[in-house]
């Protein structure tokens, strides 16, 4: 195996003049080069791959990456939200606007939502792009057979993967195999080959040998994705009994060079006359890929901020507020119930007004928020066989990503079969298996489990028939528990799961089976509380607890399950208080592509967080991986709001941010 | 949650190539979404023959832009 490395532009917004691989061609160890882009291409970004280069080792790829010899003619770049929505100035694209209208949505009558608002609150909200930071970075290693590749991937999706692959070098998709036995997270950012996938399935082609290649961290933040940035100027009203009455917003932001980056707004509350327009605007810089619950934490953080300036005008309990705007309850919206609940359980009513009255520079205050998310899944297929020796294999092409998949295939065939979850051999991961869907959108549990649960049914089924003669009863009154198989209401007429399947003989029970309705559904809710402690001479904000109240139906694994939460939760407080991607205004490059400039929560910043999860076994399976991540931030900037009296309209809480709005409310008041 | 955050892609209308997050997921549609927020789009799309972004012609991708009247569409 060699190594590939890509070559990048290291200009944000440039034509390339030449490509010269000449030397790099010459250079020791190197077995391959491509050139990616061609003279007169444009690049758009920072990191747009130009060139890739092959060799025995990193080192020498590394080195010879540096001989090839790239002309850029640079030319003028956009490089924030403001310089792209001027009318005179740079232009992201010498073919493509700077920006794009995107969705106008208008409800009821504005006019008159505003008449009936005694209170009117008038600001502006935003939040700031961060990356996926993926600890396993994006890459593969391909190996071609003749015309057969086999490509191991860090993907979301292998079966989706392999049709990239298939379609981007114009080979039959049934030549592609593609395996992710494990993989160290993804958040969005990794359904396809992407172009580092191509590059290295080139360069094995071209080198004869398998290549190996894995972007280094500044190429994750460069190129990788992000999560887009969120403006919006909303006037909203609220009436004397603390009733919304309506919603104008404009908003903007960006999801970099040619992407959208729409989010909801308002979120979640029922504001009966709204309007709202939002413009795209395209900068030079990557562009951003779906990314935790896409457009969500923006359009939670904005609204949720917004939430307490209005309570606080009708002077309301902010939790009280809430309840009384949130939608009604039902099965799939029960934040009615974990306002109260969790309020409760998080000792709300310790909770003092807006501002800690407390002497001393450490002032403390607690925060809440809510969210929603979909989480339906349906069209996997699964496999399952059960061997003569009372083993059992299940095959099914989903991917873990961390998640906890493989245990939730193993728990679900095992509970079917009565066996322990050691019993059970889940295979995954690999486009040998039957087809499932790319693990993105909360989707996975619920498309998995229901084909999971209906095959290992199905061979059940299968076993029954074999064993009960043998028992000499009908198939449909066997039961299986506990290791054995026995007759319904007299277990003690049976035989243990071995035994039972030497009655298979030669030929191995060998089941297919698919996602059947029923055993999942959609829609789940969650509310959170914060308790932060703030320094008000250094603008540093500590969390002190979070609680997470959140449903995902029926719980098939509590520990995968709180596991998501927690993983959640601890995103979002990266979100808020640490990630921000920051573009130099004058070069239009990013000052902090690594893992030292760049802020990420060390152990020492999280909290203790208790993740209360609502069984609801009657909903069947919904996904869980993306709602806990939603309004933890804003949660938290609503308790900083809380402590200082000074309303952060704008993330993230860094402590300079913290201190500027103190200062500004000290000087007259961010209300 | 695609179809109030994705335009559908329509054959005939839209180049064969283009591709967003919501083809690949095995996803259900949540009924209920419309009544707590109106519809947006946060999709990232890209060209399942570029592998990014950008399409064979060097500009970006997205519903509005990739139709028939780009020379790189394919329908």
């Amino acid at each position: 195996m060699i190594y590939g490395k890509i070559v990048r532009s290291p200009y944000p917004h440039a034509k390339v003049v030449s490509i010269d691989l000449s030397a790099a061609e010459k250079a020791p160890g190197v077995k391959a080069t491509l050139a990616y882009m061609k003279a007169g291409d444009e690049v758009h970004y920072q990191g747009d791959p130009v060139a890739a280069v092959a060799a025995d080792t990193e080192e020498r790829a590394r080195d010879a990456a540096r001989l090839i010899r790239v002309r850029y003619e640079a030319l003028p770049q956009v490089s924030s939200e403001a310089q792209g929505m001027q009318l005179i100035g740079p232009r992201w694209s010498t073919t493509q606007p700077n920006t794009r209208a995107g969705q106008r949505a208008e409800t009821g009558d504005l006019d008159a939502g505003f008449k009936q608002a005694a209170h009117i609150v008038e600001q502006t909200y935003s939040t700031h792009i961060i990356t996926h930071v993926c600890l396993e970075t994006h890459g593969a290693v391909c190996e071609w057979d003749g015309d057969k590749l086999t490509a191991w991937v860090s993907t979301q999706g292998v079966h989706q993967c392999a049709q990239g692959y298939a379609q981007a070098l114009g080979i039959p998709q049934t030549n592609v195999r593609v395996i992710t036995q494990y993989m160290g997270g993804g958040f969005g950012s990794k359904f396809a080959p992407d172009s580092q996938g191509i590059i290295c399935a080139k360069l094995a082609k071209a080198a004869g040998v398998p290549v190996k290649l894995m972007l280094d961290r500044k190429e994750e933040h460069l190129d990788t994705g992000n999560r887009p940035s969120a403006f919006a100027k909303i006037k909203a009203g609220v009436s004397s009994d603390g009733k919304l009455t309506a919603f104008d917003g404009t908003s903007w932001g960006t999801g970099g060079a040619g992407a959208s980056s729409g989010f909801p707004l308002p979120y979640l509350y029922q504001f009966p006359n709204r309007k709202r327009v939002h413009t795209d605007v395209y900068i030079n810089a990557g562009q951003q890929r779906a990314m935790r619950a896409p457009g969500h934490p923006q359009g939670c953080f904005l609204t949720e901020i917004l939430m307490d300036e209005l309570a606080d005008r009708v002077k309301m309990d902010p939790v009280e507020f809430r309840i009384k705007n949130a939608p009604p309850l039902a099965p799939n919206a029960q934040w009615v119930k974990y306002f109260a609940e969790g309020a409760k359980r998080f000792g709300w009513d310790k909770r003092h007004a807006t501002g800690d009255p407390t002497p001393g520079p450490i002032k403390t205050g607690m925060g809440v928020s809510a969210h929603l998310w979909g989480g339906a899944g349906r069209g996997s297929t699964a496999h399952v066989d059960i061997m003569s020796d009372g083993s059992v294999v299940v095959k099914c092409g989903t991917q873990d990503l961390g998640t906890g998949t493989r245990t939730l295939v193993a728990i679900v065939a095992a509970e079917t079969f009565g066996l322990p979850v050691s019993g059970v051999k889940p295979e995954i991961g690999d486009t040998l298996y039957p087809f499932s869907g790319g693990s993105g959108g909360s989707t996975t549990a619920a498309s998995v489990t229901p084909a999971i649960r209906v095959t290992s049914l199905n061979a059940l089924d299968a076993l029954f028939a074999k064993v009960a003669p043998t028992l000499g009863v009908t198939p449909d009154q066997l039961a299986a528990e506990g290791g054995r198989i026995f007759v319904k209401g007299n277990s003690s007429k049976g035989l243990s799961w071995k035994d039972a399947c030497k009655l298979i003989g030669t030929e191995p029970i060998s089941v297919d089976g698919k996602w059947e309705d029923g055993l999942s559904s959609s829609g789940t809710s969650g509310v959170q509380f914060a308790e932060v402690e703030v320094d008000i001479e250094t603008g540093i904000v500590r969390i002190k607890r979070i609680l997470a109240m959140q449903d995902c139906g029926l719980i098939v694994d509590k520990l995968t399950a709180e596991s998501q939460a927690y993983g959640g939760v601890v995103a979002a407080i990266n979100f808020a208080l640490f990630e921000d991607r920051i573009l130099d205004r004058v070069t239009g490059q990013m000052v902090n592509p690594n893992m030292e400039w760049y802020l990420l929560a060390g152990m020492s910043d999280i909290p203790k967080i208790d993740i209360v999860l609502n069984n609801m076994p009657e909903r069947g399976v919904i996904g869980i991986g993306e709602p806990p991540t939603v309004s933890t931030a804003s949660a938290i900037a609503n308790a900083v709001r809380n402590a200082t009296g000074a309303t952060i309209r704008s993330l993230p809480l860094h402590p300079h941010k913290v201190l500027a709005a103190i200062e500004q409310e000290r000087a007259g008041g961010t209300n | 949650m695609e179809h109030l955050t994705s335009p559908k892609l329509t054959p005939g209308v839209h180049c064969l190539s283009l591709r967003h997050k919501g083809m690949y997921v095995t996803s259900m549609p949540y009924p209920e979404e419309s009544q707590f927020y109106d519809s947006y789009d946060a999709t990232a799309y890209w060209c399942v023959e570029t592998q990014r972004g950008f399409g064979p012609d060097g500009a970006s991708v997205r519903p509005d832009c990739c139709t028939g009247e780009r020379d790189c569409c394919k329908h």
